[in-house]
């Protein structure tokens, strides 16, 4: 019955795909104006971790590296960011200027990225799955310990949100809804990007890498390298969110580094299905929005969320993704 | 299948993107289906961890506050009151986001609650940005007295300062010269030990030694012990609290320290929401804080009796400061005449707002925003086949310096 | 010197608690092939278990079979209805996720019934006490530890290594369809398995817990404490959760005296070192 209804609803969308996207545009572009301040906060954290959860898809979806320490990449873009841009006594306080800001950030991001990477993708599996924790860990204690930069267990306050421009044409994004829209161009960005990278040769060769990683080195691929540049892109995006985190939240906190963190993003990407893109975006507004909608109602709202989770992989284990799209193939 | 593509994107795509994003901006109005403005009464938002390690103090916390509002009727300033409670699962972020539900969709007066100092210092920025009020139940943090001071954000509990300060000195004078110093290295660790080392060492003490323990996980302090026990110290100062606070000091019983070397701590180590679990190890046990169950003034008396009846359980500190937290808004509302239009107001009187409270006399100081209160040293001892902490002696009442002077 | 043979004892005793945690998980992930994330809500579960038994029945002895038998049984309840259907490398991702909703559920259902103070469970009266021990009273229950851990170990070793049973198990580990194929009921060796390893988690939470006592979190720091533990010493083998364990234990225990504040630290450098240098942990028998 449901089948057939979500049919007849994809059919009819697929006819009217311009009527869609034109309602969809405005829908993004009016949201700010039209639903309470409270609500649009909410949309903005959905759409800081949809990126999040975006950036892993591309490590765990598409490459078959299952990470369980992406917030390690997450936290280091909160810390970075909030570090130079920060007026608190520790901080630097250089810049609120995203052309300065995001660079360094998915710089470092990066750096990091490739010295991990050199060492973890040498592994696989649940392996691969530990080192990945190992790692996020060391950050997570280095960040705990080293109060006198990144504020210890208080983590780093002050952060202010972020301008844009050059010279007299900056643009400072203070008001709730402004950095709505820096945050969906980003969304928008990495999404496209994603987009690209993932049906592009470099994409279907990741593909090839997590179906068979030996028949792609026999085939003369630099395995190795492949999956260290996924590790790299899947990191800097995740720094993206990490960045846009610290900023809304004027903070950076070592929970961005711990393991639930890690977690949650990794829950968020299987609930909304792998090697979609569309996936974690359903997963991540699921896994921020359920749990707080809950709590005001009932204070076993674990138990509720974690039925909700067991219902999904018994009965739609391809996620939510899965779900909406019923018996059709992949294109 | 049209295969249009848009910038090496396809139709098919931007049309999943969109339903994405679309049934991800949906679920937005759904929630906004709940709650709205109200006029007439106040509403106090209430934000507290009821889930997690902390659980326990967000319980006794909300208990003893509502004990409190039910004994004044939940009416205060010509108003009634009510509560509209969140978990802030002791994470900032979360904790940010349900304070803005709470200010921006529930339109609640103003704040009560944050256990974690973690939580206060990531939503500092939130309320002072939004110019709403709030009371702090818990969580220690010295900044937020001092460096990180906001006009908006009022303590009915303690800064970290506080009960460790007068610890020191008196301690010198009637433990021992020397001490060993234990805590988990952490922001309220670190709080603590300083202010109990600053008056020690300016009392001409000599610390033999500090060890700061993971956190937030402690694992196994067999490894701690030991190395108290090679220290050989003739006193050891520690802060611990919940499950770590119940390892360490059953540890500490174990390897027969007990009774040997006098521990000295940090009131929350050997409160009465760990001590049932402590057992005898923490027989003899002295601490600082500014309240014990077995205090002896008549509010106290009626307090813990009360609490007692309602809970279940005995009270413990916790709830002492929601309890205070209760009054604290009853008396700014009482002092507005229920007017909370205007913030201000509301900051204007706060300075003017003492009372008793079971913890002996309770006034707001103007410069650290904190309590002035009195410090007591207490002991654990067996009162009538429990344990509990009797109060030793009353050090007099102290006041957080609103500056990193001392510590 | 001391000190130093104290904090070795202590590292033993702590090593064999963490065998005691991390055999069952070793257990299952190393036969079935199955991540279970809530194994420390098996071990939670069976300590919060064992101390009603000791309030109720005022035994400790008891605790320790009624709670993995009530603890084992929910096992296989979970195992024959749900967790069957996950099984297969492809899967692990949607173990992942059930078994992190289970956990979240027990969770939450624990502190629900038992509450969210922190409780403790007494030794029992033959282990309480102190022996001397180069100068100072080292804990009589600590040292047990080590005896418990013994004899768990040799008592896994022999079921495994010496007894029939044992042996398909093994081959289970090397071959699952190779062992259906010989006409064993695969079905009935995962499940017993599989309960097997949560009693043993059960059990492993009884004995630890008049050490570390329970509490909300506790499940979740034991999990990633043996998580690390079996994937140090290398997965499916009993060889390797022991020596995981002894490696982690000893590891954790040295960095906490030296190190104190880099303890956390310690225990994943140490596990990322072992990958490093062995990508399959110690005694691993898949190749990664």
């Amino acid at each position: 019955m449901i089948a057939i209804q979500l049919t007849n609803t994809r059919a009819w969308l697929e006819a009217h795909q311009r009527l869609v996207l034109a309602a969809a545009a405005i829908t993004a572009i009016a949201y700010p104006f039209v639903v309470k301040p409270y609500i649009l906060s909410l949309g903005i954290e959905v759409l800081i971790f949809a990126i999040f959860a975006m950036s892993l898809d591309l490590l765990l979806g598409y490459t078959g590296l299952p990470s369980f320490g992406h917030a390690a990449f997450f936290g280091l873009g909160a810390y970075i960011v909030a570090y130079m841009t920060s007026r608190n006594e520790l901080a630097l306080g250089l810049t609120d200027n995203l052309l300065l800001a995001l660079p360094v950030v998915l710089l470092a991001t990066a750096l990091v990225a490739v010295v991990v990477g050199f060492f973890a993708l040498r592994t696989s599996g649940i392996y691969f799955l530990m080192i990945t924790l190992a790692f996020a860990q060391m950050l997570f204690s280095i960040a705990i310990r080293w109060s006198s930069v990144t504020g210890g267990s208080d983590g780093l306050t002050g952060v202010p949100r972020p301008a844009l421009g050059l010279g007299g044409f900056t643009y400072a994004f203070e008001s709730r809804e402004s950095f709505y829209f820096l945050v969906l161009g980003l969304f928008l960005t990495v999404w496209l990007l994603l987009r690209r990278i993932v049906s592009s040769p470099f994409g279907m060769t990741l593909r090839g890498i997590r179906e068979n990683e030996q028949r792609m080195r026999a085939l003369g691929y630099n395995t190795f390298r492949y999956k260290t540049a996924a590790f790299a892109l899947a990191g800097m995006f995740a720094s993206v969110s990490g960045l846009l985190l610290a900023q809304y939240f004027w903070h950076a906190a070592p929970q961005n580094l711990y393991w639930a963190m890690s977690g949650q993003v990794l829950i968020m990407l299987v609930v909304g299905g792998t090697g979609t893109l569309t996936g974690p975006i359903l997963g991540a507004a699921l896994m921020r929005l359920l749990p707080n909608f809950a709590s005001t109602y009932t204070d076993r709202w674990q138990t509720l969320l974690g039925l909700v989770l067991i219902m999904f992989v018994l009965f739609a284990p391809k996620g939510i993704v899965g779900v909406l799209r019923g018996g059709r193939k992949q294109p | 299948m049209t295969t249009n593509k848009v910038s090496g994107v396809t139709r098919r795509e931007l049309l999943k993107l969109s339903g994405a994003a679309a049934t991800a901006y949906a679920a937005g109005p759904l929630l906004s289906a709940c709650g709205g403005a109200a006029a007439g009464p106040v509403k106090a938002g209430v934000l507290l961890p009821y889930s997690g390690i902390y659980a326990v103090l967000g319980e006794s916390i909300t208990e003893a506050m509502k004990m409190y509002l039910d004994e004044i009727g939940n009416e205060a300033g010509g108003r009634k009151i009510e509560l509209i409670t969140e978990d802030t699962e002791m994470t900032p972020d979360v904790a940010q986001q349900k304070a803005r539900k709470l200010i921006e969709q529930d339109e609640v007066d103003l704040v009560a609650g944050i256990v974690s100092t973690g939580v206060l210092y990531g939503t500092r920025d939130y309320f002072d940005a939004s110019k709403k009020l709030l009371i702090c139940a818990n969580a220690g943090g010295n900044k937020i007295s001092r460096d990180m001071k906001t006009p908006y954000i009022w303590r009915a509990s303690f800064t970290n300062w506080q009960p460790n300060w007068p610890l020191g000195s008196w301690a010198y004078e009637n433990v021992a010269q020397k001490v060993f110093m234990s805590a988990p290295d952490y922001g309220a660790g670190h709080n603590m030990v300083d202010a109990f080392a600053n008056s020690f060492q300016a009392a001409g003490g000599e610390i033999l030694g500090t060890q700061f323990t993971p956190f937030p996980a402690m694992g196994d302090p067999a490894p701690f012990i030991t190395e108290i026990q090679g220290a050989d110290p003739p006193m050891v100062f520690c802060f611990y609290s919940g499950g770590a606070a119940v390892t360490f000091v059953k540890a500490y019983g174990e390897f027969g320290l007990s009774g040997n070397i006098p521990l000295v701590c940090a009131g929350f180590t050997v409160e009465e929401d760990v001590l049932p679990a402590q057992g005898e190890a923490a027989l003899g046990a002295q601490s600082g804080l500014h309240w014990a169950l077995l205090l002896d003034n008549a509010v106290n008396k009626k307090f813990t009796a009360g609490y007692k009846e309602r809970a279940g359980k005995d009270a413990n500190v916790f709830a002492v400061q929601g309890y205070d937290t209760g009054r604290v808004v009853a008396e700014l509302l009482n002092a507005v005449q229920g007017d909370t239009s205007d913030v201000n107001k509301m900051i204007d009187v706060m300075p003017g707002i003492s009372f008793d409270s079971p913890r002996g006399p309770f006034q707001l100081d103007a410069k650290s925003q904190n309590p002035t209160q009195h410090i007591y040293v207490r002991r654990v001892e067996d009162v009538g086949g429990a344990l509990h902490n009797v109060v030793i002696e009353d050090l007099g009442a102290f006041t957080d310096p609103g500056d990193d002077s001392l510590g | 010197m001391d000190t130093l043979i104290i904090q070795f004892l202590n590292g033993l005793v702590f090593s064999m608690l963490l065998f005691v945690m991390a055999a069952g998980l070793s257990l299952i992930f190393g036969q079935m092939n199955v991540i279970n994330l809530a194994h420390g809500s098996f071990y939670m579960l069976g300590g919060y278990v064992g101390l009603s038994t000791v309030r109720l029945l005022d035994s400790f002895w008891l605790a320790l079979m009624i709670a993995p038998l009530a603890v084992g049984a929910l096992g296989v309840a979970i195992e024959y209805l749900l967790l069957r259907r996950l099984y297969g490398t492809h899967r692990h991702l949607d173990q992942v996720l059930f078994t992190f909703g289970l956990a979240l559920i027990a969770a939450d259902l624990i502190r629900w019934n038992w509450g969210a103070y922190v409780v403790s469970v007494p030794a029992p009266p033959l282990l309480q006490g102190q022996v001397p021990f180069f100068g100072i009273q080292f804990p009589l229950y600590r040292l047990s530890l080590i005896g418990f851990g013994l004899i768990i170990a040799m008592l896994l070793w022999i079921f495994i290594e010496r007894t029939r049973i044992g042996a398909i198990v093994r081959a289970g580990v090397s071959d699952a369809r190779m062992v259906s194929g010989l006409g064993i009921n695969i079905q009935l060796v995962f499940a017993g398995v599989f309960a097997l390893g949560t009693a043993l988690a059960a059990l492993a939470g009884v004995i630890g817990a008049p050490v570390h006592s329970l509490y909300p979190g506790l499940d979740f720091e034991i999990l990633i404490l043996t998580l690390v533990v079996v994937v140090v010493g290398g997965l499916g083998t009993l060889k390797g959760a022991f020596f995981g364990s002894l490696v982690i234990g000893m590891a954790d225990t040295f960095g906490k005296a030296f190190l104190p504040e880099f303890a956390l630290f310690i225990i994943f450098a140490v596990m990322a070192m072992v990958l490093l240098l062995r990508p399959s942990g110690l005694f691993g028998l898949k190749a990664s």
